[in-house]
Formats: C-alpha cells, structure tokens, sequence
C-alpha cells in the first residue's frame, strides 16, 4: 500500500555518537586552547554578538558542535563572526574568544 | 707610491662582495616597488624633500639625534660609532688627498694610508692629520667601549633590557667590535717603529715599544695589520645578512619616506626598506607592557622584525601584540611597526573573494534623521551609560541625529582588520560607507576611538566630517552651545591608545575635563600613555593576562588621588573597570552629569 503524505513526517535523530565522530580537530583545538575547558555554556557571548544580533549565528552553539567533532557547516557559520570582541568582554570565564573564533577558522578553514 | 700588500687582500674580498649584495639589494627593492611608488620618487627627486632627506641623514644617521632624545648616553654611543667612523673615513680621506694631489687612489690605499705612508713623505701638516686621526680614533673607541659595557649593564646607558641577539649578528657584532682596537694596534705599531703619530697612537705606540722592544714589534708589524683588515673584510661580508644592513638602508629609507612612500596593509617592496631598517638597538623593548607587566620576551618589534626578515615569523609572535603603539612612538628609525605587523597578518590570515557576510545587504536599522549621525560602535553597545550620556547632550543642544546603530548594525571593520583579514573588513567599511552617504549625513559622530580610527584613515568619506565625541563636546562648548556646571571633582584621564597615539588627539578631551572639573594626570600620559590591555589587536594573551595589564594602568591612574577614572573609549572603560577601586566613566557621561538641571 503506498504511503500517504500527510505533509509531515519523523525528523532524523539528531545523536552526536562522540564515539563515531572523529575529534582529531576537536583535540588540536583544546590543545590550543585550554581554557575552553571551562566554558560553561552559559551564552553571554551569543546574547552580545553583534552578528548574532543579524543572522541566526550563534558562538556557543557551534563551538558546542565543534567540541563534539560535528564540524560541518562550523567554518561558514564561523565567517559570520566580525570579531568585534563583545562576547570576550562578557565571558565570565574570561575565554579569549576571538582567538576562539580565529583558531576555529584556521583548523576548519583552509588556513 | 705603491697600495698594493697582500694583507689587503681580506679587505678588498670582503668589500667586492659588501657592494655586490648591496647592489642586488637595491636593484631589486626598486624595481619591485609598486607604480605608483616609483611615480612618488620621480616626482620627489627634483623637489625640496631632497633637500630635506639630506639633512635628516646627516641628523639621524650620523648624530642620531633622535636617540640621544631617548637617553644622552645612548645617544652618545650611536654617534660615536657611526659619526666617528664616518669622520676617520672622511678625514682619511683627505689625509690622502693632502699627500697625493688627485692622483688615483685604490680603496685600500685611503683605508690603510698609516700603512703605506709610513715611511713616506713628510709634509707640515702631517702633525695635524695625525692628531685629528688620533681624536677620531679616541671617539669611535669610547663608543665601542660603552657599546661593550653596555652588553653588561644596560641599564646604566638607560635600558633596562637589551636586545637578545642571534648568532649571526653577534658574530657581525663582533668584527664590528674588533676593528678599531685592532686599528688602534696597528697604527701604534707603526708609530713605534716609524714614528709620528698623535697623543693616542703615539703614546701607545712608545708604550708598546718600552714593554716588547722594536725587535719584536717588527715582527707584529705585518700580522697586525692583517688582523685589523680581516676584521674589515669579516664585518663587511656579515654586514648585509646581520642586523648592521640598517647602515645601507636607514639612508635610501629617509628618501623614500620624504618622498611619501609608506607601507600599506597588504606587504610591499617599501616593506623591504623598513625591515632591514631596522637596527635591533632594542629601544622598542623597555617601552612594552608585554614584556615589562607579563614577562613575555620575544614578541617585541624589534624580535618581529627581525623574524619577518629572515622568513621564521609565526602566527603566535605576529598575533602577539598589542599594537598600542608604543614601540612605534619610541623607535629612532621610525619604522611603521603597526603598519607591518598588520600587514604581515594579513598575509597569514586574509582570504581574498571568499563569499562572506552576504546577510549584510538588506541592513538598515538606523533611527532618525539629521545632519549629524552618531555612530556608537560594537563597544558604546555594550556601555550603553555612554551612548544615553550622548543621547541627552544632543538633546541639550537640540541637534537632529541620525542614529547609525542604536538597534546593532554591522561592525566598523577595525576587528578584522587588525586580525589580518583584511578584505573581510573591507566588506564592512563599504556597507557601512554606503549607509552613510545614504542618509545624507554632514558630520559623523562615534564614541569609540578604535571605530573613529578606521572611518578617518579607511573610510574616504565624501563631505562627511569624522568626528571623536571628545572633539565634538569641545566644539559645543567652545561655541557656546553647551553650557556645563563646574564641579570640583578631580578625574584622572586616561589616553585610549587609538585616539591618543593612534589619532593624535590628547587636548579635545583634556579640555572638555577642564570644563566639569579638575584634571590630573597620571604618570605616563598623552604619548607615553599605558595600554589598557584589552586592546582589540591582541588575540593570544589570556584573561589573566589582560587583567594583569588593567591593573598596572589602574594604579597609575589612581595614584593621582582622583577619585573617578575618565577614558574616552568603551573598552578602555570596560577593562578598567574590572581592576579600578573607584568609578571609571566615559568622558560622555560626566559631561552629561554636568549638564545644567531644568
């Protein structure tokens, strides 16, 4: 019997398996930048950015993702960033999150 | 007379290839500059900055004038050695020119006369020559001297560090050292055994001959003299590779900048000329906050120049920097070491045609309308006191504003800029360039010196006046629109280094101070002023880093007795905040306290 369409359907899990994703640039990244260690996702820097404020761009989301291994998409959403340096003024971890964003950008990007 | 020997023969190697090197050098920069580079120089050739480059040369490259602002000690070494040397040149020369008419000389003939003429003719004036020699001699050797002290004890020429070295340019350093004592030998020998000579070599020379006796010293005649022409030979094949082609290059340098030539964002054959202009004196050093207040040692200009030049510079040195511009305010050469640290980042980091920040282009959340447009910048965003103290001035005097970015907007471009990504931020300065043509604004006002920075240098706005909010308040007070109330609170001000440094202005809010209540200055001010630490430049000291720099900059401010900390800037604000005892506000905001009550 066919299938009938009734406009909806069941969306994909979305499951991050840290198992299966491959967090090579995730560690280089930590690496780097210890003090990620101690973000607590809080969002100040997604309230304050000034990108985020025009686009859907949100910091703390894909550096979240970028943790997880799940980096697709994280270098174009990274280039929405104007570095103007709000959210590092705010975070209350005191993470130097324009290096942040640059660090990102070089281990996802074609640096 | 005959000016061949074969000791000179270290000599005469070492020059060919000192000229050859320099040749190519030069060749090469040239013909890379860019078109409109070389179209500056033919213009400036036959004009008065000649004139005016010839006279700095002799200023800075022989008296080094600059440095002895710096520190008379210091000063007085750098002149020593490079006026010195010139003079043994020059005076030699017309030693030789008193001796032999215009007969054609060799080049070893003029630098080692004492040799050749030794048993010579004597003329009347040799006494002369041989005193003023001896004078000549006894200047460059004092310099030597201290520059050899001044490895020990550097603070005692007024630097509390000195620059650390590599291996090639102590081995330059080295030969450099040795030539005059060397020269000093030689020509003591000499004198010993042929006579003549003045107060130095002469007496040096009877000494040396009561202690070995004539015997011996006939036999050191021939390799003194070679030692002291290997010393030549040596530093001058080390001399273009090694810290001393600032020599060769600080000259054409003060040429080309007379003739407008600077460097610009993206890297450049003028950037060739600034580099190797560079002298690794180290007086760059004392002056960074990075290293006095945070220990950290090998980002200074002066290790980033040398970094670039030889190709090992890193992101993590480039990076590193607060580009508050102190180095470049100290620098004798006055090599733009802003412009080259941006422009070396750009080459590590700019992506040219990448296809970013399309969500730009239907953008307009501007408010009002008016002849004057307020631009606040990412940072009065997040100090909002600042932009509502700015809010109620512009009520006060009634002007109509236009407001560019009270609902957020798009960046000024600085950020990118100065992280080296260059064309990003020029997507940004054209957006927000069209904005402001198109609301038809005269004047632009903005709170924040690291924005007003960008729109007066890279912006090229058309019949738009730039403003800082500083210059604009003073405007209004000096034309009698805006009446204040005098308190007699004290306020420490606090040169933000875009501003100050960075666009010259130090007066407009020193004044505007003056207006609501009594100034005081801290310790370092105006082109001395200390970094915040949270400048937008640096993206690689951390948290602790930048509170340990606010902290210093708090302490100055508060060791004035002022109770309330004034800045002109947003983030200067913001990062004093954190580290001040008392309150630290915007110029804006005490301005608008003093704003008379209705």
């Amino acid at each position: 019997m066919a299938s009938v369409n009734f406009g909806f359907g069941i969306s994909k899990p979305r499951v991050i398996d840290i198992d299966r994703n491959n967090l090579r640039k995730s560690d280089e990244i930590l690496l780097e930048m210890p003090e990620l260690q101690t973000c607590i996702g809080c969002g100040s820097c997604t309230a304050s950015c000034t990108a985020g404020n025009l686009t859907s761009f949100n910091f703390r989301k894909v550096h979240a993702l970028v943790r997880r291994g799940e980096y697709a998409g994280a270098y174009e959403e990274m280039n929405k960033c104007m570095l103007c340096g709000k959210c590092r003024l705010l975070c209350p971890r005191g993470i130097n999150t324009r290096g942040v964003v640059m660090l990102i950008k070089r281990k996802l990007g074609d640096f | 007379m005959n000016f061949y020997a074969p000791f000179t023969l270290p000599f005469i190697i070492g020059t060919i290839i000192l000229f050859i090197v320099l040749a190519w050098k030069y060749v090469s920069w040239f013909v890379a500059l860019t078109h409109e580079d070389k179209r500056l120089v033919a213009k400036g050739v036959p004009s008065l900055a000649t004139l005016r480059s010839v006279w700095e040369v002799v200023r800075e490259s022989l008296l080094h004038v600059r440095i002895f602002r710096i520190d008379p000690r210091l000063g007085y070494m750098h002149m020593s050695l490079a006026l010195g040397w010139f003079l043994l040149i020059a005076v030699g020369w017309i030693e030789t020119m008193a001796y032999m008419g215009f007969a054609p000389v060799p080049l070893q003939g003029h630098v080692f006369f004492k040799y050749f003429a030794a048993q010579g003719v004597v003329t009347e004036h040799k006494p002369y020559f041989d005193f003023v020699m001896d004078l000549l001699l006894a200047f460059v050797l004092s310099g030597v001297a201290l520059a050899w002290f001044k490895r020990f004890s550097s603070r005692s020429l007024g630097m509390r560090r000195a620059t650390k070295h590599t291996t090639g340019d102590r081995l330059a350093m080295s030969f450099l050292w040795f030539i005059f004592p060397l020269r000093l030998v030689a020509e003591s020998i000499t004198v010993a055994l042929y006579g003549g000579g003045s107060f130095l070599t002469g007496s040096c020379g009877s000494l040396l001959a009561s202690i070995f006796g004539e015997r011996l010293l006939s036999y050191a005649f021939e390799p003194a003299w070679w030692l002291y022409s290997i010393a030549l030979g040596g530093f001058f094949v080390a001399m273009p590779f090694s810290r001393y082609m600032h020599i060769f290059t600080e000259i054409p340098l003060i040429f080309l900048r007379n003739y407008r030539l600077r460097p610009r964002e993206e890297k450049g054959a003028i950037d060739y000329f600034e580099v190797q202009s560079c002298s690794r004196c180290g007086i760059c050093i004392d002056p960074c906050q990075l290293q006095a207040d945070l220990g950290i040692h090998d980002v200074q200009s002066v290790y980033f120049l040398r970094d670039r030049r030889y190709n090992m510079l890193k992101q993590s040195v480039a990076n590193n920097c607060l580009m508050c511009g102190r180095c470049e305010a100290v620098c004798p050469v006055g090599i733009n070491l802003n412009t080259l640290r941006l422009n070396s980042r750009a080459l590590m980091r700019n992506i040219p045609n990448e296809r970013r920040y399309g969500y730009f282009r239907d953008i307009d959340r501007s408010e009002g309308s008016g002849k004057v447009g307020y631009f606040a910048g990412c940072m009065t965003l997040l100090t909002p006191r600042t932009m509502s103290a700015m809010e109620r001035i512009f009520e006060a005097v009634g002007d109509q504003v236009w407001w560019a970015d009270r609902q957020g907007s798009v960046c000024c471009g600085r950020p990118l800029k100065l992280s080296g990504e260059t064309d990003s931020a020029h997507k940004m300065m054209e957006f927000n360039r069209s904005l402001f043509h198109k609301h038809g604004i005269t004047t632009l006002v903005t709170s924040c010196p690291i924005c007003l920075k960008t729109f007066k240098e890279d912006y090229a706005l058309e019949h738009i006046e730039v403003l800082h909010h500083s210059e604009y308040i003073e405007r209004l007070i000096a034309s009698g629109r805006l009446v204040l109330e005098r308190g007699d609170v004290r306020y420490a001000y606090h040169d933000p280094c875009e501003l100050g440094r960075g666009g010259g202005i130090y007066d407009a809010p020193r004044t505007v101070i003056e207006a609501v209540g009594e100034l005081a200055e801290a310790e370092h001010n105006r082109r001395n002023a200390l970094c915040c630490g949270s400048s937008l430049a640096n993206t690689a000291i951390t948290d602790g880093q930048q509170l340990k720099l606010a902290s210093r900059v708090t302490d100055e401010l508060e060791a004035t007795g002022a109770a309330t900390i004034v800045t002109s800037c947003p983030l200067c604000k913001k990062a004093l905040q954190r580290t001040a005892k008392g309150g630290v506000r915007d110029l804006a905001e005490v301005v608008a306290e003093a704003l008379p009550r209705k």
